[in-house]
């Protein structure tokens, strides 16, 4: 799926600006240029036809990977070890922080903003679901007791998503605006504290619940089914992890689409100008401030709807799921699938989550080999590993520099 | 502590749950000793060496029970949940999903035990905990299938408050806790306990290692014992502290701090620290024994009742019990001297209070000596 | 729905008795504990000063210091009450063999990690995840691996190090080594903190004034032209590294002596408070290391002594946020290249 849609990256030509054909010739994994030479003598008709086919069959497959169970296909799965986790459940969380790295893939590789406190805003999608869905929040308490409301009573899930999305704006502005002036490791070290200070504060009111956190947070809607054993359960609950894992690929499916729409769009190409070189933009007349601004509340925004549909399947939440480690592993799933290509941040996500799961065997040697991966990942892949076009060409510049600036010494 | 998830789930072989009623009938011969259990927790990471013990636990009562059982053909099962909750749902689900798991023993957290008591409960998976402590676990969000082995904050809190203006005799004692659910509701329960006796209060947090602000406050006070809610690693520095600022007051600390790794953190400055555990002495038994013969150490925080919660499920199973409901019911109606107290569950899933024993234990040089056991009025 | 907005409103408790009954108090406390900040934050200053990289390994530089005090101790059987002598001995051993562990570190960091993707000109993100990357391998040596293959100190517990001059009575009870009314100083907190500024002042003479450190400045202020004048260039970084990871293993020693023990991810929170007062002072100036530490280390006591300690982290960034809008370079500036006497 995501060799198919990278290749339609590549030829999407006609609406991106052309980087120097020159970085182009040389491609990274071997076979690559056949396909390119096979692909680019096909009409056009004929490669519209392709696309959609492969598109649709990657949905498709996509839609039935939790009932994968075809050898050898199936070794994918995560529960054929003995301590292995639920598959499905595990799929949905893939596809959460494929959202998250959506959304930051916004601010990171689009805006270049390097933003070490995303996770503040999952918590704000995350706590904004808590505490106005579930009846036995403080929040929710408290205005059922001014208004006299029923007992029970609490805004129901559909209503909680807008509030997630209109609190992580509000928080991207207001964080951002006396912020996003400073320059890249100093906006750094800046929304890291923000992260944690999101956190601490969660912890430390009564009113969020306190370091106990939230209970009792509600699912989505859905039609009553009856489960494999016998009870009446709602479609969106704790056994039937698909129906939640299929939700969340249709939003990831709209965020995507919003997010290249974004990308390609005048907004994203102020973007392009502002992370190249920001001094220029301005002489050009892009407002930095205001379009950097743009990028840390819609990346906001996004990782406020991952927040807020991981909260929901937990139904459950303490300030502990925030913590700071959380925040560099987002940043890693951009970063290691190529920062700046959607493809690259999906590819990331899905690495950096579904590998821990699928070798649990490891057990206690996870961690270490984690942090070995992605040394070595970035020592022999730095531009990631599905570097984005644009990106390899500047890459592949660099990189010539540096190889002249080491002639010249 | 905070809460421990123990997912045991015991599964009768040869009967599929489809099949439940005909194959638990035919299952008297060959098949009647069977199932799994899982055991939810932090096995990696650093929150894992709170929780391995248990599971050892567990390991010991489950190796034992088989040399006399060989027929029978029961597995533990270990999750490792990494102490995240977000990690511990799809563990929970794949327990949930596999009939022949027919119990857990966990949470180990509470975070954890919280966002997966929901899903244990809709698959009818008996959970007991050994160690998750958070009072609210048995009071909001009520789930009928969680069960614990373990005292509850709050009966451990009016004990702590009994003991330290009983037995110590303090007027003014001084309360810290470390800003978590494990130890913000305790060190609240012993506020509330010792009323207007407190001196005064105040908050740190996991991580830290620099107390000069509590000590100040604690010296301000003029405080004549203090009690820390939280984990050994922030527990050892500020006892250090205390003591280096020449403070020679009784210093009380709850069953987070429970375990031979505490006065090796603590090095000197440990001796004659107060621990408070709803664990009875088990440091020179039988169990001890053949614990440090099994894994080559001590027991740790919670061995013991990862021990009890485990026998229950294998008593349960060796009753003929074969799937989910047969060992629920069993369990509900558990009576039976565990190692560390009555094993018998309210309707609400605790231990009896009447059943719960704390007692407090002094630090002597390397290791945790029985003190007394603290009355529960 | 006054009362229901009043206690929405989210003040902590403030006593501001605590904080001014004992202001000298406090004040040395916060010093003693900026001063090991400072040290660390030394590490990320340097490098960040010559490379504009963020060495996010380097708290785990740190932590491996802890280790190398722990390792002596061990080896030469240091324990409490020993006679003075061979305290000042084994605190000297400790000191050298914590800044070769601490620098070894850094040093090996640099040529592994750093060094390759310095060859292919990688942008600045890619280093931040390798250090990421980096900082998580060297934990888990000391959690994990180690453990594996000797066992016990190694893992996740902490582990308690021999406090050989903290108890010592040198002139007043428990360790006081200046007593008046105001204010009680222990030989500690004098040990901690005038080891700490003495150690700056040493690497801030070294960067300024010797051939070397003209070296570090040319490199920082432009590292085209240093090559040009004959500079090597690599050579420069790699001292870097290597006096970055000296200052962090000094710290490794003042910390294990103040706290008497270590622990696997000991780095971290120090890591991340460092590189705020690095960031806070001016980060790539040497001074504003300094400055940041302090300022940092006696914020961080004050919140915690006014509220309480859960609210000393929001406090310190709340601060970095507010100096960061009035002067977005730090409080000093970024000058290391600039740096003069």
């Amino acid at each position: 799926m995501s060799e198919k849609i990278d290749s339609e990256t590549d030829t999407a030509g006609d609406i991106t600006i052309e980087p120097e054909r020159g970085a182009r010739k040389q491609s990274i994994i071997p076979g690559v240029d056949i396909v390119k030479g096979l692909w680019s003598r096909q009409s056009k008709a004929t490669r519209l036809v392709i696309r959609s086919v492969a598109i649709a069959a990657g949905i498709a497959l996509l839609v039935y990977l939790p009932f994968l169970n075809i050898l050898p296909f199936a070794q994918v799965r995560t529960d054929l070890s003995p301590e292995g986790s639920s598959w499905s459940a595990v799929l949905f969380q893939v596809v959460v922080y494929m959202i998250v790295a959506v959304g930051l893939n916004i601010v990171i590789g689009l805006a270049g903003l390097l933003d070490l406190g995303y996770i503040g805003f999952y918590a704000i999608g995350a706590y904004s679901v808590a505490l106005f869905g579930s009846p036995s929040s403080p929040v929710t308490e408290k205005i059922a007791n001014t208004f006299n409301l029923s007992t029970g009573w609490a805004v129901p899930f559909t209503a909680c998503i807008p509030i997630a999305i209109a609190f992580a704006l509000m928080f991207g502005v207001l964080l951002g605006a006396p912020t996003l002036r400073l320059r890249g490791d100093y906006l750094a070290i800046v929304t890291l504290g923000f992260g944690e200070i999101i956190r601490i504060v969660l912890r430390n009111l009564d009113i969020t619940g306190g370091s106990a956190g939230i209970v009792e947070i509600p699912a989505p809607p859905g039609p009553e089914i009856t489960n494999e054993y016998g009870s009446r359960v709602g479609l969106f609950n704790r056994l039937d992890h698909e129906y939640w894992y299929w939700l969340a690929l249709v939003v990831l499916f709209l965020l995507i689409l919003f997010a290249r729409r974004l990308e390609y769009s005048r907004v994203g190409r102020a973007w392009l100008a502002i992370r190249e070189d920001e001094d220029a933009a301005g002489l050009m007349g892009v407002d930095a401030l205001k379009f950097k601004l743009w990028a840390f509340a819609i990346g906001a925004a996004l990782g406020a709807m991952a927040g807020a549909l991981f909260a929901s399947h937990q139904t459950a939440i303490t300030p502990n799921d925030f913590q700071l480690n959380l925040s560099f592993l987002f940043v890693a799933m951009v970063v290691i699938g190529g920062s700046g290509n959607m493809v690259g941040a999906l590819l990331g996500a899905f690495m950096i989550t579904y590998l821990p799961e699928r070798f649990r065997d490891l057990q206690e040697w996870r961690p270490f080999a984690f942090g070995l991966a992605l040394v070595l990942v970035m020592i022999f892949r730095p531009q990631g590993m599905v570097p984005s076009r644009r990106r390899a060409a500047e890459f592949a510049d660099r990189k010539h520099e540096a190889e002249e600036a080491a002639t010249d010494v | 502590m905070a809460a421990l998830l123990v997912g045991a789930s015991l599964a009768a072989c040869g009967t599929t749950d489809d099949e439940g009623g005909s194959g638990g009938g035919g299952g008297g011969d060959d098949a009647a000793c069977a199932g799994k259990i899982g055991a939810m927790g932090a096995l990696s990471g650093p929150n894992a060496s709170i929780v391995i013990p248990s599971v050892n636990g567990a390991k010991l009562a489950l190796s034992q029970f088989l040399e006399e059982n060989s027929d029978c053909d029961i597995e533990l099962v270990p999750f490792d949940s990494e102490g995240d909750a977000a990690k511990a749902t799809p563990l929970a689900s794949q327990i949930a999903d596999d009939a022949d798991f027919l119990g857990v023993i966990g949470g180990a957290f509470s975070g954890e035990t919280r966002a997966t008591k929901g899903i244990f409960d809709e698959a009818g998976v008996t959970m007991i905990s050994q160690s998750a402590t958070a009072t609210d676990l048995t009071t909001e969000d009520v789930k009928k299938v969680f069960h614990r082995v373990v005292g509850y904050d709050d009966i451990q809190g009016e004990a702590v408050a009994t003991y330290i203006s009983d037995t110590l005799g303090a007027t003014k004692p001084f309360v810290v806790d470390n800003s978590e659910a494990y130890g913000e509701p305790l060190a609240a329960t012993v506020i509330s306990s010792l009323g207007d006796a407190v001196a005064g209060t105040d908050k740190t947090q996991v991580g830290q290692t620099e107390f000069s602000a509590t000590i100040s406050k604690i010296e301000a006070a003029d405080a004549d014992a203090v009690f820390y809610a939280g984990y050994i690693a922030e527990a050892a520095p500020l006892l250090k502290q205390i003591r280096d600022a020449g403070l020679e007051i009784p210093v009380v600390f709850p069953d987070g701090v429970y375990g031979a790794d505490f006065p090796k953190a603590a090095g000197s400055a440990g001796e004659g620290a107060i621990i408070t555990c709803p664990c009875v002495p088990i440091e020179d038994g039988e169990f001890s024994s053949d614990y440090e013969a099994e894994f080559g150490e001590k027991p740790g925080a919670y061995a013991a009742e990862g021990f009890d919660a485990m026998t229950v499920f294998l008593d349960a199973i060796k009753s003929g019990a074969t799937d989910r409901a047969a060992v629920a019911e069993f369990v509900n109606s558990y009576d039976e001297p565990g190692l560390t107290k009555q094993i018998k569950f309210d309707d609400k899933g605790d231990i009896s209070v009447d059943n719960v024993v704390i007692w407090s234990y002094k630090v002597e040089g390397d290791v945790l000596v029985p003190d007394q056991e603290i009355s529960l009025s | 729905m006054i009362g229901a907005l009043d206690s929405l409103v989210l003040v902590p408790m403030v006593n501001w008795d605590n904080l001014f009954s004992d202001i000298p108090g406090h004040t040395v406390d916060g010093l003693t504990r900026g001063a090991i900040y400072a040290l660390v934050a030394l590490g990320y200053t340097l490098v960040y000063g010559v490379m504009r990289l963020i060495n996010f390994a380097h708290s785990e530089v740190f932590m491996v210091g802890t280790w190398a005090v722990l390792g002596i101790y061990t080896a030469i059987g240091a324990a409490e009450g020993d006679p003075l002598w061979f305290v000042i001995i084994a605190t000297l051993l400790a000191l050298i063999g914590a800044m070769l562990a601490s620098a070894g570190t850094a040093l090996v960091v640099e040529r592994v990690a750093y060094k390759p993707l310095r060859k292919k000109n990688a942008p600045p993100l890619i280093f931040l995840i390798t250090a990421i990357g980096c900082s998580l391998v060297l934990l888990e040596i000391f959690g994990q691996v180690l453990k594996v293959f000797f066992g016990e100190p190694f893992g996740r517990k902490p582990i308690s190090i021999p406090s050989l001059v903290k108890t010592r009575q040198l002139i007043g009870p428990n360790g006081a080594l200046i007593q008046t009314d105001v204010v009680t100083i222990t030989n500690m907190q004098v040990i901690v903190f005038f080891g700490a500024v003495v150690m700056m002042f040493a690497l801030d003479f070294f960067v300024n004034r010797s051939r070397l450190g003209r070296g570090v400045r040319a490199v920082a202020q432009d590292p085209e032209t240093a090559a040009l004048m004959g500079v090597n260039q690599d050579r420069i970084f790699m001292l870097v590294f290597i006096l970055g990871g000296a200052m962090a293993g000094v710290a490794a020693l003042l910390y294990t002596m103040q706290f008497d023990g270590t622990k696997f991810d000991v780095g971290f929170i120090i890591g991340v408070k460092a590189f705020t007062a690095a960031v806070l002072g001016g980060i790539g100036n040497l001074r504003g290391a300094l400055l940041g530490g302090l300022l940092l280390g006696v914020v961080e006591v004050y919140a915690s002594t006014l509220f309480d300690s859960s609210w000393a982290d929001v406090t310190a960034f709340i601060l970095l946020v507010l100096v960061l809008m009035v002067r977005p370079t730090g409080i000093l500036g970024e000058s290391l290249g600039k740096a003069r006497a």
